[in-house]
């Protein structure tokens, strides 16, 4: 395998894990739109998706609860992890294999 | 993109312009001259301040004059606003003695402190739902003074600008106390506070900007109240006490402590129903208090906020 077919691969494997996340919180959010309509690059909150503190709330009981992974309030980096739906996944896939 | 909000989100302007907004000057000279010539001689200028406060505020007047006649069950007079603008009055001045903790010369009477403690002991920590009702300092004095855990305050950061000026007198422990609304990660903040066993108040009677709203009945006439309290609750099957510090008369208050809901988890399919009853259930009290003590309300804009 080449470099390329490997970083082809690594991007493929990210967006696959993308879109199981937007559909974990489409649907533990009980959102309307279809999870495959999330722009990943979306702010979550505000604007864009238009999410609030108790959905972030209700994301961090969720995904905890699949993959183990812990959002704090004290982290530091939660502006960037909540930015949008990509830095959140990549967040996830990152604690989940550290 | 949620679906459409089922009630009417709130027209900006009945946010603009309350009492507190517009009298930061008066509220610092009361300060100013409360802490230099104490009590007793800030106590005589509340006339005039009332005065003030009534003569510069007539859409306030108005509303107030709407909310009197519900709760009084009459129509309401300019005794009735005189009184209830007094009260306001009151505990602004009270609370450059209350918000450091100073109970000194006041008489707080305490209702409901014991149910609070076992619910304390319980170490899931509790969520205490007040209002803009009375005074959230001598609930806070008493709640700060009695606790064995720490007691924090969720609110905006906008209406918590008035509060800043106050909490400098207060120290940086009390400022450290408040968790600001309108973060993404404030209600984790609330979950790790919980958590340690801690208490969290929060005023469940005003209009969140966003989607959170329920019409549900209040002194006879359909009022939006947020949900997102309620909500909260359900999803950190959270203890909630409702929690009130009642203005009595000059540096008297009634703390009172009532169970609300006992927590636990609930099931997510029935979490909508859950949220509704506890909101009509919430207005119920509110109301109930509104008409015990009519001149305790001080929300000083259209409550009801008539759909267009």
């Amino acid at each position: 395998m080449t470099t390329q077919d490997a970083t082809a691969l690594q991007a493929q494997s990210a967006d696959l894990f993308e879109s199981e996340v937007a559909r974990l919180i489409v649907g533990a959010l009980s959102l309307e739109i279809p999870p495959e309509e999330i722009d990943p690059e979306a702010p979550l909150f505000g604007e864009g998706l238009g999410l609030d503190s108790i959905d972030a709330l209700e994301m961090s009981l969720v995904i905890s609860k699949t993959y183990g992974v812990q959002l704090r309030s004290d982290d530091e980096r939660n502006h960037r992890i909540f930015a949008s739906l990509r830095s959140l996944a990549g967040h996830i896939a990152r604690q989940r294999a550290g | 993109m949620r679906g459409t909000p089922a009630a009417g989100a709130i027209p900006a302007a009945a946010w603009t312009a309350t009492p507190e907004r517009g009298s930061d000057g008066v509220i610092r000279a009361m300060i100013w001259i409360a802490r230099r010539l104490g009590w007793r001689t800030a106590q005589v200028l509340l006339h005039p301040v009332t005065a003030y406060f009534l003569a510069s505020s007539p859409r306030q007047q108005a509303v107030s004059r709407t909310y009197l006649g519900r709760a009084l069950g009459r129509p309401a007079g300019l005794r009735d606003l005189w009184r209830l603008y007094f009260a306001f009055a009151s505990t602004i001045l009270d609370r450059v003695w209350l918000v450091p903790g100073e109970t000194r010369g006041f008489t707080l009477e305490i209702c409901g402190l014991e149910a609070l403690r076992a619910i304390i002991a319980e170490g899931r920590g509790c969520l205490l739902f007040g209002a803009h009702f009375g005074s959230f300092e001598a609930l806070r004095a008493v709640a700060d003074a009695g606790s064995p855990v720490e007691v924090s305050v969720l609110m905006h950061e906008a209406n918590a600008r008035l509060k800043a000026i106050i909490d400098a007198l207060g120290g940086p422990n009390r400022a450290s106390a408040v968790i600001p609304l309108g973060e993404p990660d404030s209600m984790l903040r609330v979950r790790e506070a919980l958590e340690a066993g801690g208490l969290v108040g929060l005023l469940a009677d005003r209009i969140p900007r966003g989607d959170r709203v329920r019409r549900v009945d209040f002194l006879g006439h359909p009022a939006p109240l947020p949900t997102g309290p309620h909500l909260l609750a359900e999803v950190l099957g959270a203890p909630v006490m409702l929690a009130f510090g009642v203005w009595r008369g000059p540096r008297r208050y009634e703390v009172r402590f009532e169970a609300f809901s006992p927590g636990g988890a609930s099931p997510r399919a029935g979490r909508e129903q859950a949220v509704s009853a506890s909101v009509a259930r919430y207005a119920a009290r509110l109301e109930a208090m509104c008409r015990e003590h009519p001149y305790n309300w001080f929300n000083f804009h259209n409550f009801w906020a008539e759909e267009p």
